[in-house]
């Protein structure tokens, strides 16, 4: 049986389907006995489920691992380690009054973490370290405060590079003089360009057009999470978004990513065909959300997300609240191989009837941590 | 400050305005053939406009001219010799915003009463509630002493406007749940004034087994159709829409009722086509796990997105934020002694099946005001009545004027 050192070892997105799903099935199975063993909560939900107070038997298929709605996560602390364990427990973003997921992360999940999304992004930029403009105001990684899913963004992808010039004040206002200054050195060299993608857009593309800027970034790369929601509101797609980057700068090389901070490993990575492609320890199923059935390709239904590597709390098969399609599996030559995914954007949320005037709270988009 | 008036005309106008009117006619007599004419009046042009919309038809139901009469008719019951119920005066009522007919209600016992009103409404507008403006405004059209008396606006979330109605009001009522009343009562009232609060309410079904399964086929049915209305009408969000259902008599035959209830319930749901949406559903999975492991539940049962059934062995406490869309808690036990020790203050309606009047008024002697308000028979859960929560509004919207001319 393949085990998770092999998946970080060989590169990433590069397993067939058929291996990686063979390779994913036996380490789930056994995370599975595992959190079954060591969550108390998660146990009870077993039980119940299956109606059997057994060790979980092994299933042969990924879609029929139990999943859990990812919204759990805030309405309970869901671990499988002792307190004394704990290593760090991170928050998904909010808004006020919202309540935030929290995942509990022992240090081998948390190394797990760091050594995933080291592979993931060095796959993609390669190994080599490069000035680095983080599209995000200084204040959002000094401010330590709260750690919000945006700071930690930031702090995932800021080792990735050097020399980081930020290049928003906290007005979101572009640094015009700063960008400058940092461009005077390293324009028509490789450069590293990270941020949540409606500030992307909103803050550094208008902010550019604004001061009539087209910075020479064709050697750069560009990565970008958070998702389309707001964009899609000025009719900005991931094409448009492409187009008038690439217009403006030069940028070709843009990958955007989806992910979540309730499960370590999923990071989603868009590969040059536009689809987004789950690294070796991860993998994406579309269910039906009336039957639940796991959708045919193409079909628009809800996506459930997989990774093996979170150990220290049962979040290894979620389901999450997006709306996302299947295409196809890609070609192991193209060095992008497993399931093809379009992330349409979040389940719409119909108006609920009732006494309690209690408000559907809008629900903010979660970068990745 | 502006805020939108909606009935009985529509157009912008100014909170301190709209309180001077109001404060500058005088309260209408209780029960009032002027009122109750108005009132018969607006059942017709409810029942024409709101024809295939049955929260419209229940409201003109409810208020035909019949019914006025006989609740005129209770109403003078309530005088004696030596008292007399007179308006309160000014009644400002805050309904919810989600569901769309309560204020028809709270108003028109107001208004029935004598009272004048003001009330607020949701800026958030559904096509429902839009045909109910509408017959109210066509209504008092042919009714000024009415509509001299009632003022329905719309503004948001706006501390000021409510305390300048606040400010002329005799009577508050605030529906809507904790988080409204809460914020409301935080805005002050006149020294005179009384206020009505509806927080967050719990529900609950109780079936006694053995009279379910006494009944022949179609009255299962019946009863499941019944449930349904209970359960379903308000995405099983209304305050007395059931959420824990009580199996009463031994536990194979419960189990048994239970497992064919849910059938029958399933087939019901199929003929009225009500449908959970996605984002529900996932809801519905969320609070349905989130409950399996708060409360040890032992059995879950999905018929369906629409009808998700846990199986408890006691009564678990799952009072508290609720998705609704049709998640129920199931629970086996031996008698209705099993309540008392489980009802909280916040519990409001058992709706049940099969119990005898005497079984029902010990169990409400025994409870003995720790909870419930009302305990109706199966099917009547949202029936609306003047009795809500443990008030009478109509003694509520009055004051009690008593007279005595002494030895003579």
């Amino acid at each position: 049986m393949t085990d998770i050192q092999e998946l970080f070892s060989r590169p990433q997105f590069s397993l067939p389907q058929q291996d990686k799903e063979q390779a994913l099935r036996g380490l789930l199975n056994d995370l599975t006995r595992s959190h079954q063993e060591r969550c108390q909560d998660y146990r009870q939900l077993l039980r119940t489920l299956t109606g059997k107070d057994e060790a979980w038997a092994d299933a042969d298929r990924l879609e029929d691992f139990p999943f859990l709605p990812v919204s759990l996560f805030k309405r309970r602390l869901l671990k499988s380690i002792p307190d004394d364990e704990v290593f760090k427990t991170m928050t998904s973003s909010g808004t006020t009054g919202q309540e935030v997921s929290r995942i509990t992360l022992d240090r081998t999940t948390a190394d797990l973490q760091a050594r995933a999304l080291s592979a993931i992004v060095t796959q993609v930029m390669g190994p080599q370290r490069m000035p680095m403009i983080v599209i995000d105001t200084p204040n959002v990684v000094k401010n330590r405060n709260m750690f919000s899913a945006r700071a930690a963004g930031v702090l995932g992808m800021i080792q990735f590079g050097r020399k980081h010039f930020y290049a928003l004040d906290d007005d979101m206002k572009l640094d015009v003089d700063g960008l400058s200054a940092f461009l005077d050195q390293y324009a028509g060299q490789p450069i590293l360009l990270f941020g949540f993608t409606y500030m992307v857009w909103e803050y550094f593309y208008n902010g550019l057009l604004e001061a009539g800027l087209t910075p020479d970034l064709s050697q750069g790369i560009l990565f970008h999470s958070g998702g389309w929601k707001k964009l899609a509101d000025k009719a900005v797609d991931n094409a448009e978004f492409k187009r008038g980057l690439g217009e403006v700068t030069g940028l070709r090389r843009i990958h955007n990513y989806y992910g979540m901070v309730e499960q370590v490993g999923s990071v989603f990575m868009e590969g040059p065909d536009g689809f987004l492609y789950p690294p070796n320890f991860a993998d994406v199923i579309i269910r039906n959300p009336e039957t639940w059935e796991v959708a045919a390709p193409d079909e628009l239904g809800l996506i459930e997300v997989i990774s093996v590597l979170p150990h220290s709390y049962p979040g290894h098969v979620l389901l999450t609240e997006d709306l996302g399609r299947i295409h196809g599996v890609g070609d192991p030559a193209s060095g992008w191989a497993g399931k093809q995914l379009s992330v349409i954007g979040r389940l719409p949320k119909a108006e609920l009837r009732g006494c309690s005037d209690t408000h559907a709270a809008s629900v903010e988009e979660q970068g990745v941590a | 400050m502006t805020v939108r008036q909606l009935v009985p005309v529509v157009g912008d106008c100014e909170p301190a305005d709209l309180a001077e009117q109001l404060l500058g006619i005088e309260s209408l007599p209780p029960f009032s053939d002027e009122a109750i004419a108005f009132a018969a009046d607006l059942s017709r042009a409810l029942a024409r406009a709101g024809r295939g919309r049955p929260e419209i038809e229940a409201a003109a139901f409810w208020m035909r001219r019949a019914k006025l009469n006989r609740l005129a008719a209770s109403f003078a019951e309530l005088g004696t010799e030596s008292s007399l119920l007179v308006p309160r005066g000014i009644v400002f009522h805050v309904p919810p915003a989600n569901v769309d007919t309560l204020f028809v209600y709270s108003w028109l016992l107001a208004m029935l009463t004598g009272n004048r009103s003001i009330v607020r409404l949701s800026e958030r507008s559904t096509d429902q509630a839009a045909i109910i403006f509408d017959a109210m405004r066509e209504t008092m059209a042919h009714h000024p002493a009415i509509a001299a008396r009632s003022a329905m606006v719309t503004y948001g979330h706006d501390r000021d406007v409510t305390q300048v109605f606040s400010d002329v009001c005799d009577v508050r009522v605030i529906w809507g749940g904790d988080r409204t009343v809460n914020e409301i009562r935080r805005i002050s009232l006149p020294t005179h004034a009384t206020e009505l609060t509806f927080p967050d309410r719990f529900s609950l079904a109780a079936v006694r087994v053995d009279a379910y399964l006494a009944l022949p086929a179609p009255d299962r049915d019946r009863v499941a159709e019944q449930f349904f209305n209970d359960a379903y009408w308000f995405d099983q969000r209304g305050c007395s829409s059931p959420r824990i259902v009580l199996w009463v008599g031994d536990r194979a035959s419960a189990a048994t009722a239970e497992s064919e209830f849910f059938d029958r319930l399933r087939t019901v749901v199929d003929t009225k086509n009500y449908q959970v949406d996605g984002a529900l559903a996932v809801a519905k999975l969320t609070q349905a796990y989130g409950e399996i492991m708060d409360h040890s539940i032992g059995s879950y049962r999905a018929l369906g997105n629409e009808i998700t059934v846990l199986g408890a062995v006691e009564l678990p406490d799952v009072r508290g934020e609720f998705c609704g869309g049709g998640l129920f808690t199931s629970v086996s036990v031996p008698s209705l002694d099993e309540l008392p020790s489980f009802v909280r203050r916040a519990d409001q309606t058992l709706s049940q099946l099969g119990f005898t009047r005497e079984e029902l008024r010990d169990l409400a002697v025994r409870l003995n005001g720790k909870g419930i308000d009302r305990i109706v028979p199966m099917g009547s859960a949202l029936d609306f009545n003047r009795f809500w929560d443990g008030y009478d509004l109509v003694q509520e919207f009055t004051r009690r004027v008593t007279v005595d001319a002494g030895r003579r």
